[in-house]
């Protein structure tokens, strides 16, 4: 029996956010982000040892009345080197991801299937590759940047240090 | 594969030792291409390469078959490999041109690592046929 090759999934044209982390160039759906905004606003997260809240959360933004969790995207990549300059609030998410930079907009007409020897997070992180000529960028899945589970602790000890007086704004 | 039976075989250099490949799962010798990176935490992968609109993860197996002094990599060895019902290629990086043999495929002596699933002697050389989807399994537990 001859072996069926892999062939990328059909997708309709979707707008991208291209942004860099740690000298690694990222795309992300245009339609999940509302905002790409400066650092300013951002206010520390410091839950206390006895949260179990994700490590890779440690700023929050108030933005139009809502509280956003900051994920740091280069401890979400396990990247050293980043500089972070921009934050991407995300729609429909108490969620924002602080990145390096974020470079221009750029439209996809396929996505690429991760490939099957890609056995790690990196399955969970992200919703396929894209070329732009020669250039593969990962485009991510918004959703893993903080999961349920994460967002339900990030909440909990940020009403948990609001009932102590202390600021989280 | 049967041992003592005549198979053919892709050997590869990584530096002064070759190992090989059963020929079957080798799609081609390809020239060096930029290899792209991007985070990720599979073991022995390195990146992926754009290759006539297709794009093929790079499975560096050098470290774990030699050392870390294993010398730089010149070309890609193209495997395909199955997973569930689909086949897909990846590029393994060696450091020199490649041969195409055909040898008895025989036992691995008992001291060899499990990922080598047989020995071919090429005259006085005795080449440790590789099982990738073993060795990459075992790198993957270390």
């Amino acid at each position: 029996m001859k072996p069926r090759l892999a062939s990328a999934p059909p997708a309709a044209r979707e707008d991208v956010i291209v942004f860099t982390v740690g000298g690694f160039s990222l795309a992300i759906s245009a339609c999940v982000v509302s905002e790409v905004r400066s650092l300013e606003g951002l206010q520390p997260f410091s839950p206390g040892p006895e949260c179990e809240c994700p490590e890779k959360v440690s700023f929050t933004m108030h933005r139009n009345g809502a509280l956003y969790f900051v994920v740091d995207a280069a401890r979400q990549f396990g990247l050293q080197e980043a500089r972070p300059g921009r934050i991407l609030i995300l729609r429909l998410a108490a969620t924002a991801v602080l990145v390096d930079t974020a470079d221009r907009m750029a439209e996809i007409s396929v996505l690429h299937a991760l490939p099957q020897a890609f056995n790690g997070e990196e399955r969970r992180w992200y919703r396929g590759l894209a070329m732009f000529g020669e250039d593969v960028v990962p485009v991510v899945n918004h959703q893993a940047f903080l999961a349920g589970s994460e967002l339900a602790a990030v909440r909990s000890a940020a009403a948990a240090v609001h009932a102590k007086g202390v600021a989280v704004v | 594969m049967t041992f003592g039976e005549e198979s053919s075989f892709v050997l590869f250099p990584l530096g002064e030792k070759r190992f090989a490949l059963p020929a079957a799962m080798v799609t081609e010798l390809a020239r060096p291409g930029r290899l792209q990176s991007f985070p990720q935490r599979t073991p022995l992968l390195t990146g992926v390469l754009a290759r006539r609109g297709r794009i093929v993860p790079v499975c560096d197996i050098a470290v774990a078959l030699v050392g870390v002094d294993a010398p730089p990599r010149k070309f890609y060895l193209i495997a395909n490999r199955q997973f569930d019902a689909r086949a897909e290629w990846t590029a393994i990086p060696v450091t020199g041109e490649c041969e195409l043999a055909a040898c008895v495929f025989q036992e691995p002596g008992e001291t060899l690592p499990p990922y080598v699933s047989g020995v071919i002697y090429m005259g006085a050389e005795i080449v440790e046929v590789i099982d990738l989807e073993q060795l990459i399994a075992l790198e993957g537990q270390a």
